[in-house]
């Protein structure tokens, strides 16, 4: 009987690998034999220590976390999305389960039995090695994306089962050709080698057994100090014996032993020991390359970025930097810092990728963010906001200048699109006419904004009010901050718009000081803590920094906090709100990155009552800010 | 106990006392199913095709489905319609008792699941009429009601396309009873873990 479904799961199956190397024919009578699994939200699929199924899983939608646990702490290993394949444990090995897979989301997977598969690896090499590496990346380290798919040694999954610390295990690349001389070579020209091949050390050898090694600080140690002639044989100044380690060593125990022992070089052999061929050799600096998640690396990186695809990588790197930054307790501050910059660094780049291809620009511009990225608060993705602004151009020439800019906007939103920020729900990008202008339409529609607030111009959002330039010109940007500015003074219609715009949140705690929770929709029963606890301090901050015409800081917390020196009698109530704000924003962000989320709800089921208590406690604190609000603006026009 | 007795009585096909045979024991199994007719009256509309595909243990085996076209052939002659489609398409096509019979034996004493699942188990008991056969026994679930149990509402129409959205599960284009079988396949799963039945 013929099977249209089976066809279906088959033509979905040959997208990926490593179905792909299999035939028609096959893939239906794989199809044929699948169970399809429903996993609910947060529903376990197998854990730890559970005993293998007779099958292995393809996810056919949704998202799948891989994880294990050590120390009593759950360590994310893998993201499963549609169409990878996990669970291949039952292939290779017999014992139990070492990881659980559980359903981020509501998925649905494939269960294909092992009986069935079989066949078909050992008929296909290419599907052998596909899973052999499947195997081995999902029990790796997340954060090394690249090197999905490619395998250090053929051995790791031997060394697998051995290693309980799977998660440090990640690949580590070194020098595979070493310099190696015998032990009568001159001081000189092993200095003279070691310059022309630029590399700080040199392998001794005796039929290619290492004997010792020679670095750098062993020639300044000893050569330069004088102790010994240039014309010494190197056997008298080499460090011996030498470090040896095998040629899968993982990154963390390549650092134990550079700690250990007090060296800077490891040697690698074939079996491990000083008495097998030298393979090559691993220096501190490979080292730091591996862990090449660090700010500055980041920045390099998307410095010559090519596509939207590269962008996106690095973006992947910078939420795992702010993830373990996070766990490792670094104040929240520095993370806004770095991330601000490292995003600022992207969306720049988009901006020139874009340049790149429409060639130069007709007149200078300036492009700049707004909201959360103005403001330099942005850890998660969120929507992209952006405006551009171009200097005045002649009468005729406007509308091809406006045409390149909005063209120019086009490609950079795009691409950050593809990056992974969604583009903004309310079209506040530079791609929409009305946000990308030149600098005199741009002046009068600041004048409008805050000379007639709230007319015919309700739409309009305070994020307009935060921006910081991404990329071009900065005296754009100052002539703007200027014309907010000048139209300040003595406007208390605008201060009352946007009094009365921060205060009107939905308010964060019942009269009962318990929680308002959503009520109703997607994310009921959870708690709001971007609508009802941090835009009210963001709103607030911006207020009240325009009104005591602090120019140039955008950010929340140093909002606060400079507010707390120009106004001294009210000291507490923003050095307070400083705080909270930097605590909220941190529950968010812990939220945002366990579930891939903008991180805006928050389920209070799933954290301690003492931090429950600790976010009460916060959010009282913002009453202070409201009365102070209230207070100073004697809000009226618009209440 | 008297039913059976009845059944015994009376001279029935061979498929069907075997079919009868089958109920001694309670399934585990549930067949999601799924057809096409030309009409909503089972008295004068006939049914065009089945899909089906069996659930056990919370999960759809692929390997059993049951999809067949059935060669209405006076229907289409006397509505004029194309039967391209039936030559053309590759589903095993069968003459309607066939069919019936096919699927009879298919089901076997398994729980039906279906969106509007009384219809087509009407429209089946036509045919069963036809050939001298009783009513279908199985019990029966409906994934529409399944859904308003969920959320409390008895008011409300649910078409399967909806509930698709509801449960955020995508659909092929080419919609055939198969497709929409595996559909409602997904949609019960769902439905069963939520309702939390076994």
């Amino acid at each position: 009987m013929s099977n249209s479904i089976a066809e279906r799961i088959a033509d979905f199956l040959k997208e990926f690998l490593p179905f792909n190397h299999l035939s028609h024919d096959e893939l239906i009578e794989i199809a044929t034999s699948i169970r399809v699994v429903n996993l609910e939200k947060h529903k376990t699929l197998f854990q730890i220590d559970d005993k293998l199924h007779d099958s292995f899983y393809v996810v056919a939608s949704g998202v799948i976390n891989l994880s294990v646990v050590a120390d009593a702490e759950e360590t994310l290993l893998n993201k499963c999305y549609t169409g990878d394949v996990f669970g291949l444990r039952p292939f290779f090995a017999k014992n139990n389960y070492m990881m659980t897979a559980k359903a981020r989301e509501e998925s649905i997977v494939y269960a294909l039995p092992i009986k069935t598969f079989k066949p078909f690896v050992a008929q296909n090499t290419e599907v052998l090695d596909f899973l052999l590496e499947s195997f081995a990346t999902n029990t790796r380290n997340p954060l090394d994306k690249e090197n999905r798919g490619k395998l250090i040694t053929d051995n790791v999954f031997s060394e697998q089962k051995s290693s309980n610390e799977i998660q440090y295990f990640q690949s580590l690349s070194y020098n595979k050709t070493p310099l190696k001389i015998s032990s009568q070579t001159l001081a000189k020209d092993a200095a003279q080698l070691m310059t022309e091949n630029i590399i700080d050390s040199v392998i001794i050898t005796d039929q290619n057994y290492p004997i010792g090694i020679v670095t750098d600080t062993d020639l300044r140690a000893k050569i330069v100090t004088g102790r010994f002639p240039i014309t010494v044989t190197i056997d008298k100044i080499m460090s011996s014996p030498v470090i040896t380690v095998p040629e899968n060593v993982s990154v963390a125990e390549a650092q134990l032993l550079l700690l250990k022992y007090n060296v800077t070089h490891l040697c690698v052999t074939g079996d491990g020991s000083d008495k097998s061929e030298v393979k090559g050799i691993i220096a501190e600096h490979d080292l730091i390359v591996a862990q090449a998640n660090n700010p500055g690396v980041l920045i390099k990186e998307i410095k010559r970025a090519l596509t939207a695809k590269e962008l996106k990588q690095i973006r992947e790197k910078l939420t795992d930097l702010i993830q373990s930054s996070i766990v490792k307790n670094i104040p929240l501050p520095h993370i806004y810092n770095i991330s601000g910059e490292i995003i600022s660094a992207i969306i720049k780049r988009a901006v020139e990728l874009a340049i790149l291809d429409l060639g130069s620009p007709p007149a200078r511009f300036a492009w700049l963010s707004i909201g959360s990225q103005g403001r330099k608060e942005q850890l998660l993705l969120t929507d992209q906001d952006s405006i551009l602004v171009f200097e005045d151009v002649a009468a005729d020439k406007y509308r091809d200048v406006k045409d390149y800019f909005l063209k120019l906007s086009k490609r950079a939103t795009t691409t950050l699109e593809k990056v992974g920020y969604n583009y903004c729900p309310n079209d506040h990008m530079a791609s929409n006419m009305l946000w990308c202008k030149s600098l005199t339409d741009w002046i009068k529609q600041y004048d409008n904004w805050m000379k007639m607030p709230g007319e015919k111009s309700n739409e309009i959002s305070s994020i307009f009010f935060d921006y910081e330039i991404a990329f071009g010109e900065g005296k754009i940007e100052d002539t703007i901050t200027n014309v907010i500015f000048k139209n300040v003074k003595n406007n208390a219609l605008f201060f009352d718009y946007l009094g009365n715009d921060a205060l009107k949140k939905p308010a964060p705690l019942n009269f009962f000081k318990k929680f308002n929770l959503e009520e109703e929709g997607e994310y009921k029963g959870k708690f709001d803590i971007k609508t009802r606890a941090i835009m009210p301090l963001v709103d607030g901050a911006r207020l009240l920094a325009i009104n005591l015409n602090l120019r140039g800081i955008n950010n929340t917390y140093i909002r606060f906090k400079q507010l707390a020196i120009v106004d001294p009698k009210f000291s507490e109530v923003y050095l307070n709100c400083a705080d909270a704000f930097l605590i909220f924003s941190k529950f968010r962000t812990l939220e945002g990155l366990k579930n891939d989320s903008s991180g805006q709800f928050i389920n209070l089921e799933e954290i301690s009552k003492a931090d429950k208590e600790k976010l009460k406690n916060t959010l009282s604190a913002m009453k202070d800010l409201e009365d102070l609000i209230k207070d100073k603006f004697q809000l009226t026009q618009f209440s | 106990m008297i039913d059976w007795i009845k059944n015994i009585n009376k001279d029935y096909p061979e498929f069907w006392k075997l079919y009868l045979t089958k109920f001694e024991s309670k399934s585990k199994r549930f067949v999601v199913l799924s057809t096409e007719t030309t009409g909503l009256n089972p008295a004068k509309d006939v049914v065009l095709s089945f899909g089906a595909i069996g659930v056990v243990n919370d999960t759809i085996l692929i390997g059993d489905t049951f999809e067949v076209v059935i060669l209405q052939y006076k229907f289409l002659h006397d509505h004029g319609l194309s039967n391209e489609f039936l030559i053309e398409s590759k589903q095993t096509k069968l003459a309607e008792p066939q069919a019936i019979q096919a699927f009879v034996d298919y089901i076997g004493n398994a729980v039906l699941v279906g969106h509007r699942i009384h219809f087509d188990i009407e429209m089946i008991n036509e045919v069963l009429d036809k050939m001298q056969c009783g009513r279908l026994k199985n019990e029966a679930l409906d994934i529409e009601i399944m859904h308003r149990k969920l959320l409390d509402i008895n008011d409300k129409m649910f078409s399967l396309d909806e509930l698709c959205k509801v449960y955020k599960i995508v659909q092929n284009e080419r919609v055939t009873a198969s497709d929409d079988a595996y559909s409602i396949a997904l949609l019960f799963l769902k439905l069963k873990s939520r309702l939390g039945f076994n």
